[in-house]
């Protein structure tokens, strides 16, 4: 026995091959020899470790730390640190891509602290190369057992008990496949291994091959002792040259030993095996496919029965298991079935191997007991979703199988439960989608997948793959028709029925399951041509105009900005965007979320772009336009929406009146956001835009109160409603109606109607607030009173990242030395002399997935504790006011408190002279979507005006040319999103001076030009 | 290769098992070499590989040796730290490699602290 001081088990898997280890292991011998410690420290080549997005990786024992991402250069470093000083080198561990925290040690990594391993058991602990290692493992153990202890029949009958189905992807049970072979007359029958696995995203049998090949070669010598077979064969494709070779030592070491071929350990037992390479047809994965291959013809499917247990490969009596099969079988015969049975679902034993692929932080290799729910693998073990981008689905096997949608996070996958759900196990292949990836999409890449592998043996799948791909191909490419969606689901069902294997029997699958799931995306691809992911690009000119609610033509502005032609960016912005300097400071910028410079580093700063225009440009003078429309429009409310309405309203040449409650217009952008976001000159030059074209605005004109309903019917031909939604949710505490306690929106309203006061202190909360919520209404209450001199403190009853607050404020917020307690909720105000003096609150903790795809907060029983303040805002929702509509006017109200709107429109409520949009009818939204519904609106409004007037549809006026400058750099560098200069300091804190002090002519070039001009046509 | 027998197959678990014994993490004793560039220059490296060559002899498969850089005290270099499991570390002192061998044989294998040798118990807190 050599003794090492230390063992450096470095992965040598495919994927960390790919990512350097060679390289690495190669610099690691050459230090060790340098610095002489070759006798004490022993190195190691594994297979896959499972953490394949973290390569190359090494474990460094006897203490259990595990380095990634390792680069040939870090060796004499770690070598220094770690074997030499005994200092752990932090900068290569892992850091929890949520909370950031470092984590020196394997068992602690929640990837691998939250699997159990049986097939994986082996797994980065040894040198596949070498079977001594394998058997210090009690490997062999299991077929020593099963060639001398036990019968054909017995062995049979453990399989059966531990409840192991085949993991190949159909599920059938493994014992019963072998009791009918067993069964099966015959001399001569055959043990066959699949590995000529092929799904896209399913890499578990190679790694399993490459790590622990003499656990497959034990299966299939207990296999054989089952069946009473003498020869088998592993039927592995060729481009899996590392798992061909580690198999192949792994059959010469064991055929030495004896522990293969004639008179297996003595035993009298003779089995002999081979390996055949497969050419990477994915038809050959089928079963009957797969044995026509090995019998040298061209691999095709043959129709069952007779089935292979009868008459298999050269019409022997025949077994084919997967690899994951196989190499489960030696624990459960060394262990008993019982052991195995003891983890799983009712149905479903034993645990599973995920290739986890994807939009997920940790791409790896997974192995869990079945039943683990999709959540716990995505986001405990996946480590969530890169980028913080939102969950959309998983699909899971492959182009056979479905997807398993946000709302299903809670499902315990098992067999049963994942064909409830409309997909397959298959081999476990799980690719994880998020929010980026368009379902009519996936659905076309895998029907082309399926298409391209088909043999083309029965017509069903030949000519069904052909069509089916061609109807999705139109949907995506913008050519959809009605009917497409019903005729997909008339073929699938057919082509399931009558293909001959299972390649036909499942390729309609991923289209049938993206229908069920995700059906309103095919339609909106047929009928409105939008793709919400922005992937069908033959849709759209580029992914952030295509986002952007109002369509604004991103891309040209941008250039504009780059050969510094600001006025013509300023006349771009005003062709869709009558807000552009108000969109440049507070939109939420949706078109960010899907730039593809994201992809390469970050998104381009779209709305700080869209703000340096209008700072810096002249704004273009606007003239009245001369009414020439007959027809009285009334819109009711000034913000946003109604504005935008009024403005195209006017434009067409209508006389409109704007009926305003409070004292100014501006609506949420006048009396919720506050000045230091949006200067009150900056929102009142663009409302003095709007009514220079002759739209009157008449302000502390409430509907049903100074104005009733009734004349407002009666004086205007056509109404537009777009109130708002103006009222805070309540949070259902006791103690809610005491003085002190205020609803968001309520006091922002009253702080910026007496700005002055508050500020001088002639009102005031208090010195201590808490601020209930985690909306940006809750982050404006809250920066607000710390500039009234409060010590605030937002109570969140989720974590940071689910706030629905922009990143950016709750980040300024947190610069500004707001306080934030997360996983809280309000049990109950505390009051003293009839005002407030605490919040008494309860810790929660995270359970189950909501619908959102959020965990939902849970309370912990006896946590309660109360937080001293003196004033409380409830910032957790708002909704519409719309008392103001009588009951009876035949404008109809749900019980959201939103306008119901009439059927097939966007915007017409149920009296068809009555139009609504904006926050009425949506719930609490953004300006540019309170933009985009005034459009809507006037678009609809003309529309049906002329319609009844029997008069010719609207057409735009020719707008002026405007020439877009192409240059387009070569060479893209990568290069972070400017920062946003921002003011500093004490003034920052005490007074409402603009906070983003907007970019310079320096910096917005700069950033002009990271754009990729996606709309560039080649 | 001569073909195996059971019995075979179980002289090579326990063989080979008690080569990989490190990576299970079952182990008794640590053993911490201080290898700064002060144990280094009074000769922690003899120390080392004394202690490696008397863990090969035994054959014991639960004493894990590890380097720590130096801990402040390099004028009673080499030192060297003893960890058995569940009772308080022992530092000692002006190591060498017949010490080495008597801490190994005593102390480590039969559990009797070499007095004479010792700097310190328990271990170094952090204010």
């Amino acid at each position: 026995m050599k003794v090492f001081r230390s063992h450096l088990l470095i992965c040598g898997g495919t994927g960390c091959h790919a990512s350097g280890s060679l390289n690495v292991k190669k610099a690691l011998v050459a230090e060790l020899v340098k610095r002489k410690l070759s006798e004490e420290i022993k190195i190691v080549e594994t297979g896959c470790n499972g953490f394949c997005a973290m390569g190359p990786i090494m474990v460094v024992y006897p203490e259990g730390v595990i380095y990634m991402l390792i680069k040939a250069e870090d060796i004499p470093e770690l070598v220094e640190e770690h074997l030499i000083k005994g200092r752990i080198l932090e900068r290569l561990l892992y850091r929890e891509p949520t909370t950031e925290e470092i984590i020196p040690t394997m068992q602690e990594i929640p990837f691998f602290a939250l699997q159990e391993l049986r097939v994986l058991r082996n797994r980065g602990l040894i040198d596949p190369e070498k079977i001594e290692e394998y058997i210090a493992r009690d490997g062999y153990q299991g077929m020593a057992k099963a060639l001398t202890e036990m019968t054909a029949a017995d062995i049979v009958q453990e399989i059966l008990a531990s409840g192991l189905r085949g993991r190949g992807g159909a599920g059938f049970p493994t014992g019963l496949k072998w009791k009918f072979a067993a069964a099966s007359p015959g001399e001569v029958k055959y043990v066959l291994c699949n590995a000529d696995e092929g799904d896209p995203g399913a890499f578990m049998d190679r790694s399993v091959l490459e790590a622990d090949p003499h656990a497959v070669i034990e299966g299939m010598v207990i296999a054989a002792k089952a069946i009473g077979s003498g020869h088998g064969y592993v039927y592995c494709r060729a481009e899996y040259p590392l798992a061909i070779s580690r198999l192949n030592i792994a059959i010469g070491q064991a055929k030495d030993m004896g522990l293969l071929g004639n008179n297996i350990l003595g035993t009298g037992f003779d089995f002999d095996l081979e390996i055949y390479q497969g050419a990477g047809a994915f038809v050959c994965g089928e079963e009957t496919a797969l044995m026509t291959s090995i019998e040298g013809k061209r691999g095709m499917p043959r129709p069952r029965p007779p089935f292979p247990a009868i008459a298999g490969l050269w019409q022997r009596p025949s077994v084919l298991n997967n690899v994951e099969t196989l190499a489960n079988i030696g624990q459960i015969i060394l262990r008993g079935g019982a052991w195995y049975a003891s983890v799983g679902t009712e149905k479903s034993k034993g645990t599973k191997v995920f290739a986890l692929t994807g939009d997920v932080n940790n791409v790896g290799l997974v192995e869990v007991p079945m039943g683990t729910t999709l959540g716990t693998i995505v986001y405990d073990i996946g480590g969530g979703i890169p980028k913080g981008k939102k969950f959309k689905a998983a699909q899971l096997g492959g182009p056979s199988g479905g997807m398993i949608p946000i709302q299903h996070l809670n499902a315990p996958i098992d067999y049963e439960k994942v064909a409830e759900l409309g997909a397959i196990m298959g081999s476990g292949g799980m690719i994880v989608m998020n929010e980026d990836s368009c379902a009519v999409d996936m659905a076309r890449f895998f029907m082309d997948f399926c298409q391209d592998e088909s043999c083309g043996k029965c017509t069903p799948c030949r000519e069904g793959t052909k069509r089916m791909l061609q109807i999705l191909t139109n949907i995506t490419q913008g050519k959809g028709k009605e009917g497409d969606i019903e005729l997909l689901e008339e073929m699938a069902p057919i082509i399931k029925d009558a293909s001959l294997c299972g390649l036909g029997q499942t390729a309609p699958n991923p289209v049938l399951s993206t229908i069920r799931y995700f059906r309103k995306e095919y339609e909106d691809h047929i009928r409105n041509h939008r793709c919400n992911a922005a992937v069908c690009t033959a849709l759209f000119k580029s992914p952030c105009q295509h986002t952007c609610p109002i369509e604004m033509d991103i891309p040209s502005y941008i250039a504009l900005i780059r050969a510094n032609r600001m006025e013509d960016a300023y006349k771009v912005l005003l062709r869709t965007n009558p807000f552009p300097s108000v969109c440049g400071r507070v939109c939420d910028h949706k078109c960010q979320t899907k730039c593809r410079r994201g992809k390469m580093d970050e998104p381009i700063a779209i709305k700080f772009l869209k703000r340096f225009i209008t700072d810096n440009a002249p704004r273009p003078k606007i003239e009245p336009v001369p009414v020439t429309r007959n027809e009285k429009i009334a819109v009711v409310g000034a913000g946003p929406a109604g504005l935008t309405a009024a403005r195209d309203l006017a434009l067409r040449g209508y006389k409109v009146t704007v009926f305003e409650e409070l004292p100014e217009p501006g609506g949420m952008l006048r009396w919720a956001i506050p000045a230091y976001r949006l200067p009150r000159n900056i929102l009142a030059n663009e409302i003095a835009d709007v009514t220079s074209l002759g739209v009157e605005i008449k302000c502390n004109i409430r509907v049903g109160r100074e104005l009733s309903f009734d004349k407002l019917k009666k004086d205007y031909d056509y109404v537009y409603m777009a109130p708002g939604a103006h009222k805070s949710q309540k949070m259902g505490v006791a103690g809610e109606e005491l003085p002190g306690v205020y609803g968001g929106v309520e006091f922002l309203r009253d702080f910026n109607a007496h700005e002055d006061a508050w500020v001088k202190g002639e009102k005031t909360m208090g010195s201590k607030v808490a601020v209930i919520g985690g909306g940006n209404s809750a982050i404006d209450a809250a920066r607000v009173a710390l500039r009234l001199g409060a010590d605030v403190t937002i109570l969140y009853r989720r974590e940071r990242k689910d706030m629905p607050a922009a990143d950016e404020e709750i980040i300024a917020a947190e610069d500004e030395g707001i306080k934030f307690e997360y996983l809280v909720a309000p049990l109950k105000i505390e009051a003293k002399d009839g005002k407030v003096s605490g919040i008494t609150c309860e810790r929660m903790k995270l359970g189950e997935f909501d619908r959102s795809g959020r965990r939902k907060p849970v309370a912990i029983p006896g946590s309660a504790f109360t937080l001293a303040v003196d004033a409380i805002v409830a910032a957790i929702g708002q909704v519409p006011d719309l008392t103001f509509v009588p009951k009876d006017s035949g404008v109809s109200v749900n019980k959201w408190d939103t306008f119901d709107l009439a059927e097939g429109s966007k915007s017409q409520t149920t009296d068809a002279r009555f139009y609504a949009g904006g926050d009425a009818v949506t719930g609490p939204d953004t300006v540019i979507g309170a933009i985009a519904a005034g459009h809507q609106a006037a678009r609809d409004m003309d529309a049906a005006i002329r319609l009844a007037n029997s008069e010719a549809a609207y057409e735009e006026p020719v707008e002026e040319k405007i020439d877009i400058p192409l240059i387009i750099d070569e060479e893209g560098e990568e290069a972070p999103q400017g920062k946003m200069p921002e003011l500093h300091g004490a003034e920052r804190k005490t007074s409402f001076v603009e906070v983003e002090l907007g970019f310079s002519m320096e910096d917005a070039v700069k950033e002009a030009a990271r754009c990729l001009r996606c709309d560039a046509e080649v | 290769m001569a073909k195996i027998t059971i019995e075979d197959l179980k002289k090579i678990k326990e063989r080979v098992h008690a080569e990989t014994a490190l990576r299970d993490g079952h182990l008794r004793v640590k053993v911490t070499v201080h290898m700064g560039t002060c144990g280094i220059a009074s000769g922690a490296k003899e120390v080392m590989d004394a202690l490696l060559k008397e863990i090969e002899e035994a054959g014991v498969t639960d004493v894990a040796v590890t380097t720590s850089g130096c801990m402040g005290l390099c004028s009673r270099e080499p030192l060297v730290t003893v960890e058995i499991l569940n009772q308080d570390p022992i530092k000692y002192e002006y190591m060498n490699s017949n010490k080495m061998r008597q801490v190994f044989k005593r102390h480590i294998l039969e559990g009797e602290i070499q007095n004479p040798f010792v700097l310190a118990r328990g271990a170094e807190t952090q204010k």
